[in-house]
C-alpha cells in the first residue's frame, strides 16, 4: 500500500532475505531435503511396506493421539494459568510464572524419569491412583502426562501477551452494555485470544510429536502399545535399518506439515478481522 | 432529579479517592465534571455506572437506589476515552452489543443501528472494522454503541482525549447535537476547562476527590467561591485585601461576594479577592484610570498572542492605596508574594495604551470578586524569630499554604500581653501558635486582640486523614462552617462534625440534638457546598473531643469556641496534650 519503501532499522532488504535463505537452508530445508533423498532411494514397495505396517501404524495413533489430547489439555489449562498469572496479583506470582519455563530447560530425560517415580505404582501419585485400577506409568496415559508437562509453557506463553492486551475498558464497556460475564468472557475474550491460543496450542502439539526424551522412561515401550514414532525410528536405526527410519521419519514430517499448515490457515481466517502491525 | 449522590465515597488504600460527594442531576442535563487528573472525577463517574463499587453513600438513578446493582442492570451508556470498541467486530456489529445481549429481533436490530449512525454521522459504515476508522470516527461509534439500548443517562470519560484539536471540536459538536436531540441526562468528565465551558449546562469542580463547587459556567467564572475554582477556571490573579475595621461600606463598589464576620468590627478584616487578567486595566498614572487603583507596576513580561496580549506586571510597594488617601474608600489591597499581576489586554487596549518591557504603569481593576473564605493567609507568632521561623517550616502547614496558593508570614508576638497598646499590629488572616504548654496564654492573647481564626500546631503535625469539626454553642455555628469548608477543600481528609450532648440528657433533648446535627449538614451543603458526615455522642464535651483524638493518630480539630474571643479554661487540655494534633480554633 505505502508509495515507497520505508526506511527499516536494519539494512539491505536483499541481504536480510538472502542471510533468512540461507539459514533456514543450511539448518532446516538442507537435513530435511537429506531425508526425503534417503527416503526416495527406497522402492515404493518397501516403503509401503515399512509405514504402513502395523506396528507404525499403532505408533502414529499413539504419538498423533497423546499429542492432541495433551495439546488440548494444555490449551483449557495453559489458558487458566495464564489467566491467573496476568489478572491476578498474589504473593508468589513472580516464582510461579518463573516456575512455567521449567519444562524448556529441563532436560526431557530428567522430567520423564521424575514423572515416571512419581506415577509409577509406588510412586507419590500412583499408589494412590492403583486403587482404582488407574495405571499412568507404562500406559498410554502416562504418555500424555509427559507431553502435557512438555507442552504447557507454549501455550501459556503464547496466550499471555495476548491476553494482557485485552483491556480492561473492553470489559468494563460490555459490562455496561448489559453482558454477563460469561458472555463478556464469550463474545469479547475469547475472540481476542483465540489466534494466540491457537498457535499455542500448534506448537505444544508440534513439540508433542517431536517429543522423545522424557517419553520414553514412562511410556513402557511395549510394542503395539505405548510405543511412540520417534522410539520407533531410534530402533530402526539401531537395527542400522536406514532407510525404514527415513521412511518413518519423512511420514512424520509429512504428517506434521500438514496439520501445522492447516492449523495456521485457520488462524489466518480466524485472524482476518485483526488488521496486522504496520511494517 | 435523574442522578442522585448522596455522600459517595471511595477510598483506595486508605485513601479517599472520592471525598463524600454529593450531587443532583436534573433529567435532560448536561453535567460536566471538571478537575485535575487524580481529582477522582473518573472514580466518581465509574461509581455511577456501577463500575466502581462505592465504599460508603448512596447513588440514585431516577429514583431507584442503584448503589448495590452492578453495571449490566443499571441501564448506562458509558464513553471511555481510548473508545474501547470490540476491534474483531464491525462497526454495526458494535452498535447492535447492546440489543443482541438483550435479545433484540435482528430487523429491529438493524434498524436501530441504521438510526444511530445517521444520528453520529456515518451512515454505510456498517461493515468497517473499527481499526479501518480514525480516532473521531471510532468515538463517534463509541457513542452510537453506548445510546443503542436507549439508556437514561449517558456518560462520558474524556472522551476527546485521545483526539487533536480539530477533531475534538467537531465530536465535541456532534455529541452536544446528539445530547440536545436525545434529551438524554448526560455526565462528561474533563480537566479541559473550555471544553467544559462549551458543553456544560452546568459544571461542578473536583479537586483532591471533592466536589468543591456547583453552578452553571458563567456563575462560576465570575463569582467562584474557591481559590482552586478561581484559578482553575482560567486563568486569577489572588489578591490580600485588608479592610478597614468599619465594615462592608468600605468595600469597593464593585467588589462581590458575602465578607461579614462577627470579628468585623474588632480589627481589620483580610479577605481573599480574585482578579481575572481581562479586569485589569493598565493606564500611565492612576489619575488615567478609569477604575479602581491598585497600585504602580512594571512591565516585566510582554506576549503577543494574537488576539490578546499577556502582560506580567511586577507590583511595586509605592502607591498603594492608603487608608490616609482621599480616594481609598477601596481600602488596602496588597498582592501576594510574589507580587506579580497577569494582566490580558485586547488589540483596541493596545492601540490605545502601547506598552514596552519595563514601562511602569498604573494597574486599575474593573471587577473585583472577593471569595468567601475566612483563611485568607496565614501568620506564624511565636515569641521569637527563630521558633518562629521552625513553626513556618512545618511541612504540613507549607504544603496547606502553597495548595490553597496564599501567604505564610512571621511575626514575633511577646508570650504575655503588655498592659496597655500593643506594640504590633494584630495579625491578618489565621495565626499559626505552637501547641503545648503556652499555647493556651498564646491562643487568649490572640484572641484578645480579635484575631481568628487560630491554628495551634504541634511541632511534629503530620498532615491529617480525618478532620473533627465540633462547636460549642450556636453563636460559632457559622464561623466554624464556613472554616471547615475553607480548609477541607485544600484538605485531602475526611471530616466528621461531632455533635455532643450531656449523658443525662432527656429523650427530647436528644431527638433535638439529632435535628439540630441534619440542620449542621443542610446548611454546610447549602453555604459552602460541602457535606460532611455527622455524628452525635454523649457525654462531656471535653472528654469526648479527647477520646475521638486520641482513637487514632494523623487526626485535627476543628473547634467552635463558645464565645468569640475568649478560651474557656476546660478547652486547655484540648491544646496541651502531647503528642498533640493541630487545632484551628474559629
Amino acid at each position: 500500500m505505502n508509495g515507497f519503501r520505508e526506511p527499516s532499522v536494519l539494512p539491505g532488504f536483499g541481504l536480510t532475505l538472502g542471510f533468512a535463505t540461507f539459514f533456514l537452508s543450511a539448518i532446516v530445508l538442507l537435513p530435511l531435503a537429506a531425508l526425503v533423498l534417503k527416503t526416495a532411494s527406497m522402492s515404493w514397495a518397501d516403503f509401503v511396506d515399512v509405514v504402513s505396517s502395523p506396528r507404525a501404524l499403532a505408533s502414529y495413533r499413539l504419538s498423533f493421539g497423546a499429542s492432541l489430547v495433551a495439546a488440548l489439555i494444555n490449551t483449557v489449562f495453559g489458558f487458566i494459568v495464564a489467566w491467573t498469572l496476568v489478572r491476578y496479583d498474589f504473593p508468589g506470582r513472580k516464582i510461579l510464572d518463573a516456575m512455567i519455563d521449567m519444562p524448556f530447560a529441563l532436560p526431557t530425560a530428567v522430567s520423564g524419569i521424575a514423572l515416571t517415580a512419581v506415577f509409577a505404582q509406588n510412586g507419590w501419585i500412583g499408589q494412590y491412583l492403583e486403587p482404582y485400577g488407574i495405571k499412568v506409568a507404562y500406559t498410554w496415559l502416562g504418555v500424555t502426562v509427559a507431553l502435557t508437562l512438555i507442552g504447557l509453557p507454549f501455550v501459556v506463553r503464547s496466550v499471555q501477551p495476548s491476553l494482557l492486551e485485552v483491556q480492561r475498558d473492553l470489559e468494563d464497556a460490555a459490562e455496561t452494555l448489559g453482558a454477563t460475564p460469561l458472555y463478556i468472557f464469550r463474545r469479547i475474550i475469547f475472540p481476542t485470544v483465540l489466534p494466540a491460543l491457537a498457535s499455542g496450542f500448534t506448537l505444544a502439539f508440534a513439540r508433542g510429536i517431536g517429543e522423545y526424551g522424557s517419553v520414553i522412561f514412562i511410556a513402557g515401550n511395549l510394542p503395539m502399545k505405548t510405543e511412540i514414532t520417534p522410539l520407533l525410528i531410534v530402533i530402526k536405526l539401531e537395527e542400522f535399518d536406514y532407510n525404514g527410519a527415513a521412511a518413518l521419519g519423512f511420514v512424520l514430517l509429512a504428517m506434521s506439515f500438514v496439520m501445522l499448515l492447516s492449523i495456521n490457515l485457520v488462524q489466518a481466517w480466524a485472524r482476518r478481522g485483526v488488521v496486522t502491525a504496520r511494517r | 432529579m435523574s442522578i442522585t449522590l448522596d455522600q459517595v465515597t471511595k477510598q483506595y488504600q486508605g485513601n479517599p479517592v472520592v471525598n463524600d460527594v454529593s450531587l443532583a442531576v436534573a433529567e435532560g442535563e448536561f453535567f460536566v465534571l471538571l478537575g485535575p487528573s487524580g481529582s477522582g472525577k473518573s472514580t466518581l463517574l465509574r461509581a455511577i455506572a456501577g463500575l466502581t463499587a462505592a465504599d460508603h453513600g448512596r447513588i440514585t438513578l431516577f429514583g431507584r437506589d442503584v448503589t448495590q446493582v452492578s453495571a449490566r442492570e443499571r441501564e448506562v451508556g458509558f464513553v471511555f476515552q481510548n473508545y474501547a470498541l470490540f476491534r474483531h467486530m464491525t462497526v454495526g456489529e458494535n452498535i447492535e452489543f447492546a440489543l443482541r445481549v438483550r435479545r433484540v429481533k435482528p430487523a429491529e436490530r438493524a434498524r436501530r443501528r441504521k438510526e444511530l449512525l445517521d444520528l453520529i454521522g456515518l451512515p454505510g459504515m456498517d461493515d468497517r472494522l473499527p481499526t479501518q476508522l480514525s480516532g473521531g470516527q471510532q468515538q463517534r461509534v463509541a457513542v452510537a454503541r453506548a445510546l443503542a439500548h436507549k439508556p437514561k443517562v449517558l456518560l462520558l470519560d474524556e472522551p476527546f482525549g485521545a483526539l487533536d484539536a480539530k477533531i475534538r471540536e467537531e465530536l465535541r459538536r456532534t455529541i452536544r447535537s446528539v445530547q440536545r436531540e436525545l434529551g438524554i441526562t448526560t455526565i462528561l468528565v474533563t480537566h479541559d476547562q473550555e471544553e467544559a465551558f462549551a458543553l456544560g449546562d452546568r459544571l461542578g469542580v473536583m479537586n483532591l476527590g471533592r466536589l468543591l463547587e456547583t453552578g452553571r459556567p458563567t456563575e462560576l467564572y465570575t463569582r467562584p467561591a474557591t481559590r482552586f475554582v478561581a484559578t482553575f477556571l482560567g486563568a486569577a490573579n489572588l489578591l490580600l485585601r485588608r479592610e478597614a475595621r468599619s465594615g462592608s461600606d468600605l468595600a469597593p463598589a464593585r467588589a462581590e461576594g458575602e465578607t461579614d464576620s462577627p470579628l468585623r468590627d474588632r480589627r481589620d478584616q483580610e479577605v481573599v479577592a480574585m482578579l481575572r487578567p481581562e479586569e485589569a486595566e493598565l493606564a500611565p498614572d492612576r489619575d488615567a484610570l478609569l477604575t479602581a487603583f491598585l497600585g504602580y507596576g512594571h512591565v516585566e513580561e510582554l506576549q503577543f498572542t494574537g488576539a490578546l496580549e499577556r502582560l506580567r506586571i511586577r507590583m511595586g510597594t509605592e502607591g498603594a492605596a492608603r487608608s490616609s488617601d482621599s480616594r481609598s474608600n477601596e481600602g488596602e489591597t496588597s498582592a501576594m508574594p510574589p507580587v506579580w499581576i497577569d494582566v490580558t489586554r485586547t488589540q483596541p487596549e493596545q492601540r490605545a495604551f502601547p506598552l514596552a518591557l519595563g514601562q511602569r504603569v498604573a494597574v486599575g481593576t474593573r471587577r473585583i470578586h472577593v471569595l468567601p473564605t475566612p483563611l485568607s493567609s496565614f501568620t506564624a507568632c511565636a515569641e521569637s524569630r527563630d521558633s518562629a521561623a521552625i513553626l513556618m517550616g512545618n511541612p504540613w502547614l507549607v504544603d496547606l499554604t502553597i495548595r490553597m496558593q496564599t501567604r505564610l508570614s512571621a511575626q514575633v508576638e511577646p508570650l504575655v500581653a503588655d498592659d496597655g497598646a500593643d506594640p504590633v499590629v494584630a495579625p491578618a488572616g489565621v495565626a499559626v501558635v505552637t501547641a503545648g504548654p503556652d499555647c493556651p496564654a498564646r491562643v487568649r492573647r490572640l484572641l484578645a486582640r480579635g484575631v481568628t481564626p487560630v491554628l495551634c500546631l504541634p511541632e511534629d503535625a503530620a498532615p491529617p486523614s480525618r478532620v473533627i469539626v465540633h462547636f460549642a454553642g450556636q453563636v460559632a455555628r457559622r464561623s466554624t462552617l464556613a472554616v471547615t469548608a475553607s480548609l477541607l477543600r485544600h484538605v485531602p481528609a475526611e471530616a466528621v462534625f461531632l455533635g455532643i450532648l450531656p449523658s443525662d440528657s432527656s429523650e427530647r433533648t436528644r431527638t433535638a440534638g439529632l435535628r439540630q446535627l441534619l440542620d449542621v449538614r443542610s446548611e454546610a451543603q447549602a453555604g459552602h457546598g460541602l457535606d460532611v458526615r455527622t455524628e452525635l455522642r454523649l457525654g462531656e464535651r471535653i472528654e469526648e473531643l479527647l477520646r475521638e483524638l486520641e482513637a487514632q493518630p494523623g487526626q485535627m480539630l476543628i473547634l467552635g469556641l463558645p464565645e468569640p474571643g475568649s478560651l474557656p479554661e476546660s478547652f486547655e487540655a484540648l491544646l496541651t496534650q502531647s503528642p498533640g494534633w493541630p487545632v484551628l480554633l474559629a
